[in-house]
């Protein structure tokens, strides 16, 4: 009794706060473990089946998605990590005619499928994409955190409406035509919520709402981060244009 | 649809997608600046949106509870609580537990005679005057109360006011129940302090008929004879044993014939001079008072009280 409660505490504090969260899944990983195990019916290693990463998130989401009136926590993250592998394996199915690379080329030979293909891309290329990329999102996320910003938090705040998505987007490019709310953002720390509204026509309260999403967005705008800029660019030429 | 891994965690993976939306998603052995395109994304639970209909009918139903409650509560006190006691004695103890109502919850033999007395009666639910009544006849079918005998009752309850009113109700009930039949005492005692009061049933007729008022206020009015012959009665009747056995037998014997029996037959043609001559007769000769009546005419059934009367 004493124990559930405990849980329930955590798991309160957890939805509260990612770091929390990401303490009580490697506290109960054991248990997460265990879990997928029994759906795969043998044992399991970290950081090679993909199963446990969909157990872990699955887990994450019984953090957010749960309450007391649901019965006790661990029985409610075994339903959801169960539930979340069925999934996932129904996803797996459609691809089953598909060869593994990891498939042995001969019974007697070591090498497999995937050593012998090329893929018609250049690895060293992309390699040196990833590591651009990731310096990007290393500078932004530096950058956020003058903010007062975790990517974490942007995710939350991110609109999951179609329609706050585009007012948001409608924001962003009203600032883009005009760069000096993205200068006066960059100089004051703080996002130029009255101009923006005003010049937009966007709801003051939906800028409030997801203040941190905006910050984001604002930001991969301003100089560099045009990789990022180039991942998102489309839709935003999407809004332009209607 | 490509996304690009902004953010990696043990449990989780931060992506963009090309919309500009960061998502969250399992974590499948990513690094930070990947470009995925088979995410499995997590799913986000609808945040519980107020309901106001469910608290409504929550609310209603608290306060629906809190009223049964209360009225429960105030219920049972009233009737399914015993509130006060009494103790019936006659020789028989009986206790009477009543709610705040003055019904009768529980009716309790606390000796031998008073289970014997209780046996087969149920008294659940009734008045306690009504009870009161019944166990009285009872008593007497059985022989425990005759007459001159007493009934007490000891009165245990909270109030004061209570205590005076069931003492007063008990008495004037109890006395008009007996009226005519018994001559008995009745004495209300306060349960706590011991304090006594003591009164007695009014019995100015004759008991032989034990509570044939009818039937005896006939005889009264009717002739002089009957008159003489009451006096007669009302001492004779003081015998304890008897006094079962004719409430038992009473109402076949005397009932049926009762006035017949005074106006007509014994008086005139005189045929059948069992019940009602021979008590006198014996009366006449206990007293010895040389009442010549009966010696002279020698002849029973006709003369001998007419003569002696005029």
């Amino acid at each position: 009794m004493k124990e559930e409660r405990d849980i329930i505490r955590q798991v309160r504090a957890a939805r509260e706060d990612m770091q929390a969260a990401d303490e009580l899944i490697r506290t109960y990983m054991p248990f997460i473990k265990a879990e997928t195990a029994k759906f795969l019916r043998r044992s399991v290693t970290e950081g090679q089946d993909d199963e446990l990463s969909i157990a872990m998130i699955a887990f994450h989401e019984a953090i957010c998605g749960y309450s007391p009136a649901r019965g006790g926590f661990l029985k409610y993250a075994s339903m959801l990590i169960g539930s979340r592998l069925i999934d996932y394996h129904r996803k797996e199915q459609r691809h089953r005619k598909v060869i593994s690379l990891e498939t042995p080329l001969r019974e007697e030979e070591d090498k497999s499928l995937g050593e012998t293909l090329s893929d018609g891309k250049d690895h060293s290329e992309e390699m040196t994409v990833r590591e651009a990329t990731r310096k990007e999102i290393e500078e932004l996320t530096a950058q956020m955190r003058d903010f007062g910003v975790s990517l974490t938090d942007v995710a939350e705040n991110c609109p999951k409406q179609e329609r706050t998505l585009e007012a948001c987007r409608k924001a962003l490019n009203y600032a883009k035509e005009h760069p000096e709310l993205l200068e006066e953002l960059l100089r004051t720390k703080r996002l130029p919520g009255t101009k923006l509204c005003k010049g937009s026509g966007v709801e003051k309260k939906t800028l409030e709402r997801h203040r941190k999403y905006m910050v984001a967005l604002l930001l991969i705008h301003t100089n560099g981060y045009e990789i990022i800029r180039g991942h998102i660019k489309q839709v935003m030429k999407g809004v332009t244009e209607r | 649809m490509n996304y690009i891994v902004m953010e990696c965690h043990s449990s989780y993976a931060i992506l963009l997608d090309e919309e500009g939306r960061f998502l969250k998603a399992a974590n499948l052995h990513y690094q930070v600046g990947q470009r995925v395109y088979d995410p499995v994304l997590m799913k986000e639970k609808k945040k519980k949106i107020f309901q106001p209909v469910r608290w409504v009918t929550g609310g209603a139903a608290v306060i629906a509870a809190g009223f049964l409650l209360v009225f429960g509560i105030h219920y049972y006190q009233n009737h399914l609580m015993s509130y006060s006691s009494i103790y019936l004695t006659i020789n028989p103890e009986i206790r009477m537990s009543l709610n705040k109502q003055g019904k009768v919850l529980e009716l309790t033999g606390t000796n031998q005679d008073g289970e014997a007395l209780l046996e087969g009666y149920d008294g659940k639910g009734k008045d306690k005057v009504t009870v009161t009544d019944e166990l009285i006849d009872r008593a007497i079918e059985m022989g425990f109360l005759a007459e001159g005998g007493q009934v007490s009752f000891s009165i245990d309850t909270p109030e004061e006011v209570l205590l005076q009113e069931y003492g007063e109700e008990l008495e004037a009930e109890v006395k008009r129940h007996l009226k005519n039949r018994l001559s008995i005492t009745i004495e209300i005692i306060d349960h706590h302090t011991g304090d006594r009061e003591t009164s007695s049933t009014e019995n100015p007729a004759g008991k032989e008929e034990s509570g044939k008022q009818p039937a005896e206020e006939t005889g009264q009015e009717q002739t002089p004879a009957a008159r003489e012959e009451m006096p007669a009665a009302q001492t004779e009747t003081p015998d304890p044993g008897l006094q079962p056995g004719n409430e038992a037998s009473g109402p076949q014997t005397s009932q049926p014939q009762g006035s017949a029996v005074y106006e007509d037959t014994d008086y005139g043609t005189g045929s059948d001079g069992e019940s009602d001559y021979s008590q006198p007769e014996s009366q006449a000769s206990r007293e010895a008072e040389g009442d010549s009546g009966y010696e002279a005419s020698s002849d029973y059934g006709d003369s001998g009280y007419e003569e002696e009367d005029d």
